[in-house]
């Protein structure tokens, strides 16, 4: 039963990628069907997820070890979030797709993609093993790639694919590692034994090897999540369908990460735990001073989840997972509706910089109103579901320290300045020509599923304590504040980005350009990879290449011209020496057989004459002998 | 022991029989020259016959002529077919078996 639900996608992905050409239009609907019916099996689970049971189903997977492996599927609360999640935002943008993509030449292959990489997701989070995860890892990976460069024929989208892939495959190798250590120190890989590895640690006194691991773990989370250092190929990723950015965003890739970690927790040490508060912090604070300044839409939400991924490991970092996978639920849902409406508006104008766009709300009025509630939501209006969840988040940082929340507060206005920039630039203000007619609102295809998310982003948040069992009530300083920092996120959004007013005072604005340049070019963290190391690993391969024609080549040339050489003098030897024997022997039996021709004349006396002779002359023999 | 005086006979058989051969050019000829030769053979297996006493000599004699009578139909019958291949009998102008 469990099996089912990674299993449909998995099927819809087989069906499609065989027979998907044929189906046509309707493999979509395959693909639909498959993960609406995981969501289906995944919501009839839910009474028993609630009761805290645990639901598990495995197979002996290894039998040549001892013990066997088992390798099998489990459903706990934590997982059923993510699957929930998965099928449904899923199947929305399943749904969204069929609209999105219509005119597109590889439409099946779009579809049977979108099933496997919702497949790998959910195998992923329903794993119970390291190994059954690292494999769905690796899956997701590699369907983020395909995803990416789906457009292919476009050289940026096959480089993003490219950059997503290795980039990511930094951190799964960090993963790898850390799983292989684990496997060498405990010799136990059971996702649903981890307090048994963390006590065989603590009772051997060995938690620096817990600090290894789980940092090692992280690494491979801060490379599907992009966080910093890795965080690079998420922009850049952009470059595929919106749908999949979408897919992306909120249910699939990025959320891999977050929960790997929310997995793991009890394998994080203290050490390890400070680790992620600080990456998670410094990419929240980074992403969101950057999505400050970019001009294309979908760049901004690319950094806008690069922020909101960072606070989510803030949160596992202070050791709240549940507020971690509250706002990655929270999130996913106003994420994946942003990404929509941003597709909606492309999908219309056929432009995404900001700088080309204004005025819209006129036109998109759907699209406008379900991205206002969105961005609402991602700013933390109150009641709405972003704001429970920060809440949640900025509680564990009140408890933890209050510089923290106070570093947070200023993060979460970033966060609404960036947010209603967009907002307010693509809807608001006066509309720049476009030359396309007037824009229209997308197809209900696209609209409906975009409205279902709409009451996910505005009414999920109510599921908190349910769920998540996180603080429920109103905690009204934490209102307060919060609200304050939206209104001036607002407000300076407003005045800067859509009145264009300069507000920073005159002896300031070189520091400020200064500030922004540095902001608008991402910090320059691109160009340093390009310059560290892409650019000095290029030089090493252009070296080895060199070395490689030369000296290697060299040798092997060396060796063929000896050979040849060689050769060349054996072929002398034979056509020389053993032919001459052999053409010798012929000659001479040749001469022979010329003179001996003669005697035979063909005359039949002749060699009767011979006989007789012959006869005689061996009689007087006879004769002489016995005489 | 003197020699039987028919063994001069065998004798001036078998010399007369290579002078037909070594001399004759029809192919007829020669087979009729063999067949004195055969025919010295007989005659010196019946005299030895008697000399060591027993019938061996003459069974042999006896198996000598019914060869002679094979040798000659076989013989006739390659003269035939040399006469319709060269169109001749004479023994010198065919030289089939020149190397």
């Amino acid at each position: 039963m469990l099996a089912w639900i990674p299993g449909l996608p998995l099927a819809a992905f087989a069906v499609l990628i065989l027979v998907g050409r044929r189906l046509g239009r309707a493999s979509a609907w395959v693909s639909v069907a498959a993960l609406a019916s995981s969501a289906f099996l995944t919501l009839q689970l839910t009474p028993h997820v609630l009761d805290g049971q645990r639901l598990a189903v495995s197979w002996r997977w290894l039998s040549a070890t001892d013990p066997a492996w088992f390798l099998g599927l489990a459903v706990d609360r934590l997982s059923w979030v993510m699957l929930v999640l998965v099928t449904v935002i899923g199947t929305l943008i399943t749904i969204y797709s069929i609209g999105y993509m219509q005119d597109d030449a590889r439409f099946s292959r779009f579809f049977a993609y979108l099933s496997l990489f919702c497949a790998a997701m959910l195998g992923l989070v329903m794993a119970n093993h390291f190994v059954l995860l690292y494999a769905c890892w690796e899956l997701v990976g590699l369907c983020s790639y395909l995803l990416i460069s789906f457009w292919f024929e476009k050289p940026e989208a096959a480089r993003a694919g490219r950059k997503a892939f290795l980039t990511t495959r930094v951190g799964d190798t960090g993963l790898l590692i850390g799983i292989l250590a684990l496997w060498v120190t405990a010799g136990q890989l059971h996702l649903g034994r981890l307090e048994e590895i963390r006590t065989f640690f603590v009772l051997r006194d060995q938690t620096w090897w817990l600090t290894i691991i789980s940092t090692l773990i992280f690494l491979g989370a801060v490379g599907k999540s992009a966080q910093i250092p890795l965080h690079v190929w998420l922009p850049d990723a952009m470059e595929g369908p919106t749908p999949v950015s979408a897919l992306i965003h909120a249910a699939t890739m990025v959320a891999a990460g977050v929960y790997l970690v929310a997995r793991t927790l009890p394998l994080f040490t203290p050490e390890s735990l400070r680790l992620v508060l600080w990456i998670g912090l410094a990419t929240h604070l980074f992403a969101g001073t950057v999505a400050l300044t970019m001009t294309d839409i979908k760049r901004v939400l690319a950094y806008s989840t690069i922020s909101q991924l960072g606070l989510m490991m803030t949160a596992l970092g202070l050791g709240a997972a549940s507020s971690a996978m509250f706002h990655l639920s929270t999130h996913a849902f106003f994420k994946a509706l942003l990404f929509m409406a941003a597709g909606s508006v492309i999908h219309a104008t056929h432009r995404q910089d900001l700088r080309e766009l204004g005025g819209l709300g006129r036109h998109l009025p759907w699209t406008r109103a379900l991205f206002l509630i969105a961005a609402l939501s991602m700013g933390g209006f109150p009641l709405l579901s972003g704001f429970w969840s920060k809440d949640a988040i900025l509680l564990s940082a009140r408890e933890h320290a209050p510089w923290l929340m106070w570093t947070l507060l200023g993060g979460a206005a970033v966060t609404a300045g960036y947010i209603f920039r967009l907002y307010l630039r693509c809807f608001h203000g006066s509309p720049v020509a476009s030359g396309c007619g007037t824009p229209h609102d997308s197809p209900a295809v696209m609209i409906l599923p975009m409205a279902a998310l709409g009451l996910g982003a505005a009414f999920a948040g109510f599921a908190g304590p349910g769920v998540f069992h996180v603080h429920g009530g109103l905690d009204v300083p934490m209102l307060i504040s919060s609200s304050v920092a939206l209104s001036i996120g607002v407000t300076l959004a407003f005045a800067v980005g859509l009145k264009r007013r300069v507000l920073v005072p005159a002896v300031l604005r070189p520091l400020g350009t200064k500030l922004y340049r540095l902001a608008a070019n991402k910090y320059y963290v691109d160009e340093a990879y390009q310059r560290w190391i892409i650019g000095p690993f290029l030089d090493a391969t252009a070296w080895l290449s060199r070395f490689d024609r030369r000296i290697i080549d060299g040798a092997v040339d060396a060796a063929g011209l000896g050979g040849w050489r060689i050769g060349q003098w054996k072929e002398r030897f034979d056509r020389v020496v053993i032919d001459g024997i052999v053409n010798g022997i012929a000659l001479v039996t040749r001469s022979i057989g010329h003179v001996v021709r003669r005697a035979q004349t063909g005359v039949i006396h002749h060699y009767l004459f011979w006989v007789v002779a012959a006869s005689v002359m061996l009689m007087l023999w006879i004769r002489a002998v016995s005489a | 022991m003197a020699p039987h005086p028919l063994l001069f006979t065998s004798c001036a058989l078998v010399a007369l029989g290579v002078y037909g051969i070594l001399t004759r050019r029809n192919a007829i000829g020669i087979l009729l020259a063999i067949e004195l030769i055969l025919n010295a053979a007989s005659l010196n297996f019946i005299l030895f016959g008697r000399w060591v006493g027993g019938v061996d000599g003459q069974a042999f004699a006896i198996f000598v002529i019914a060869l002679a009578a094979c040798e000659a139909a076989v013989g006739l019958a390659i003269i035939m077919g040399l006469y319709r291949t060269a169109k001749t009998v004479l023994a010198d102008e065919v030289n089939l078996l020149k190397g």
